[in-house]
């Protein structure tokens, strides 16, 4: 079976100046279809670099990523975008949303940006992503309107619009208050269990690792254990 | 086109400021607008007014230069001089104008005289140029009877015209005789018939007129005349038909913008002015949208992040910002060319008590289709810079922001 990612030897070292900061130290990370794992690790230990460089946001300085058996670290910046668009989803803590469109259009925007316009296939798909995540008789107000939990819901939600291999998520409970939090990590999980979509969650709650299936920590820019956590 | 869209989206989610930024490039392109309508007007105004009171095309004798006569003789050569005593004359005028009566483009002919003479009164003389033409052609050139201010234009066998400062000098009214001395040494008494006020100083005190039939014997021309002066429906067309009859005939034809180069200096001069006052005009509205649109873009880096991070493509960042600048080039352009042809109509209604434009401006002549171009291109390629900005944010740096 091909792994969802495999990142073999990742190092990543950001230059300031004459100053050399080495951030990731031969990070090896391997995803299975249909895991949804916890990225853990302190603050500066690394996470956050890594789920951006198994995003194609960052260049790795050194190390081989595969993503759904294809090598994706050498990509031009336009075919990077591209994976990204087609294969990859993104949810973030903050500045999830484009506060200036729908809901719908915020699921939309993707497919359509990169489809020429919302067609009536991409407008179906984004209704029905908005009913799965609970926000079916919100999908025409403006996404400056919604709450914060109805923002991370629709966040996923525009993850999901193109069908991605891999959803890399940063902290997406990390805004939100406790039952709102529930509420999205349990809709993680649905999709998850349902559409066997692969997840990696960067986070620093144990609430959030603990229903994950796996968890993977980073210390110090290495990777300090894996643990598969079958009773979640 | 969903850049489209959301270029339409960004400029209306900032009302106050796309109207700010949409009345900043009407208000250029207004007065842009403002300044071509007004140097069109004032192009306008001073062609009429120099081309209202003289020819459009002058046609005289070419000049005449010593020629080399055929001989048969090796060992002499026989040269025609010219003599400074003939008068330079058009002999063939009637056939001249017979052919200029069938030019559609021509409106009057006037066949005249042209020389020097003085008039003396007592011990008073001064000089005049003289002007000599058919009685019926009077008006044909410039309007000499809706000049005279004394008397009547009726122009008799022995009748002068003369002007109304001269009339002064003189001490000379209406119905009473002047010696008219020409530069042939010809006396004859003529009698004032009318005097006129041109409001040209010049004029009038030198110019005269009298009859063709009358300065034949004055200025020892039996037949001939010395030019020939036409109008033309388009003065534009002045030194193309110059050309042409100069062709044609072989006489000199000397077009109106010849006879008046610093009129014509003048109006290039007013042109260029004109241009640089309309280039300015369109670089501070281009800067602005620029500008603007550069604050945008800063203002908005966190959802080009966003946008970058699930693969939106630089281009597609780019030509959202380039779509804003073409729809406030548009739409300010638009405003901005209703708002200056109302500006220039509205001035165009006030008028001297003459019923002359108190400022003399054409509103059709605004340069509507210039100044929309411009500015809408001029939008697009202020937005570049924006855009290439915006294309080029780094899609992490810009969420972590």
């Amino acid at each position: 079976m091909t792994s969802v990612l495999d990142a073999r030897g990742i190092v990543m070292t950001f230059q300031n100046g004459d100053e050399f900061t080495r951030v990731l130290l031969g990070v090896d990370v391997t995803l299975d279809p249909g895991e949804l794992v916890a990225l853990l690790g302190a603050s500066g230990s690394g996470k956050s670099t890594l789920l951006s460089v198994v995003g194609l946001l960052l260049r790795p300085t050194a190390g081989v990523i595969t993503i759904g058996g294809e090598r994706v670290d050498t990509l031009s910046d336009a075919k990077s975008s591209l994976f990204r668009n087609k294969r990859l989803g993104f949810i973030f803590q903050f500045h999830n949303l484009l506060p200036d469109f729908t809901a719908l259009e915020n699921v939309s925007f993707p497919a359509a940006a990169v489809g020429g316009g919302i067609n009536s296939a991409i407008r179906q798909r984004a209704s029905e992503l908005l009913a799965r995540v609970g926000l079916s008789d919100r999908m025409n107000f403006p996404a400056a309107r919604l709450s914060g939990g109805q923002k991370q819901r629709v966040a996923i939600a525009r993850a999901l619009m193109n069908r991605p291999e891999l959803v890399l998520a940063d902290e997406p409970t990390g805004s939100l208050d406790r039952a709102s939090a529930d509420q999205v990590l349990a809709l993680m999980r649905e999709i998850n269990r349902e559409d066997g979509t692969t997840f990696l969650i960067c986070t620093h709650d144990e609430r959030v690792a603990s229903r994950c299936t796996r968890r993977i920590t980073l210390r110090d820019g290495q990777i300090d254990s894996g643990i598969r956590d079958k009773t979640s | 086109m969903f850049a489209f869209l959301v270029a339409r989206r960004y400029l209306r989610s900032n009302p106050w400021q796309t109207a700010l930024l949409i009345a900043g490039v009407a208000l250029g392109v207004t007065a842009f607008v403002f300044i071509t309508a007004l140097i069109q007007g004032l192009a306008v105004r001073l062609t009429d007014d120099v081309t209202a009171k003289s020819a459009h095309v002058s046609l005289e004798p070419a000049d005449r230069v010593a020629r080399v006569l055929p001989s048969s003789d090796y060992d002499t050569e026989a040269v025609a001089l010219v003599s400074m005593l003939q008068r330079k004359q058009i002999r063939t005028w009637a056939a001249t104008v017979a052919l200029l009566e069938s030019q559609a483009e021509v409106t009057a002919i006037s066949p005249q005289i042209t020389g020097s003479a003085v008039l003396v009164r007592g011990e008073a003389a001064a000089p005049v140029a003289v002007t000599a033409l058919e009685p019926k052609n009077l008006d044909a050139i410039s309007p000499v009877s809706r000049e005279i201010i004394a008397g009547d234009a009726r122009l008799n066998a022995n009748g002068i015209l003369i002007g109304v400062r001269l009339a002064e000098t003189m001490g000379l009214s209406v119905g009473q005789p002047v010696l008219f001395r020409t530069d042939r040494g010809i006396d004859r008494l003529l009698v004032v018939e009318g005097i006129f006020r041109s409001g040209v100083q010049s004029l009038d005190e030198r110019v005269a007129y009298i009859s063709l039939e009358t300065a034949r014997p004055l200025f020892l021309l039996p037949s001939g005349v010395t030019n020939i002066e036409i109008k033309l429906k388009d003065t534009g067309q002045a030194r193309a038909f110059a050309n042409f009859v100069s062709g044609a005939t072989g006489l000199r034809a000397t077009p109106w913008q010849d006879r008046n180069s610093s009129l014509a200096d003048a109006l290039t001069a007013q042109g260029q002015t004109g241009t640089l006052i309309q280039i300015f005009s369109l670089i501070s509205v281009l800067i602005g949208i620029a500008s603007a649109l550069s604050l945008s873009a800063n203002r908005r880096r966190s959802e080009i992040g966003i946008m970058r991070a699930f693969g939106v493509s630089r281009l597609f960042i780019a030509s959202v910002f380039v779509m804003q600048g073409l729809l406030i080039g548009i739409v300010g352009a638009s405003l901005g060319c209703l708002a200056g042809y109302g500006l220039c109509g509205w001035l165009a209604t006030f008028t001297k008590p003459d019923g002359a434009l108190a400022l003399p401006i054409a509103p059709a002549e605004g340069g509507y289709g210039l100044v929309f171009l411009l500015t809408t291109a001029g939008a697009v390629l202020a937005s570049v810079i924006p855009a290439r900005s915006a294309a080029r944010l780094d899609a992490l740096e810009a969420i972590q922001q």
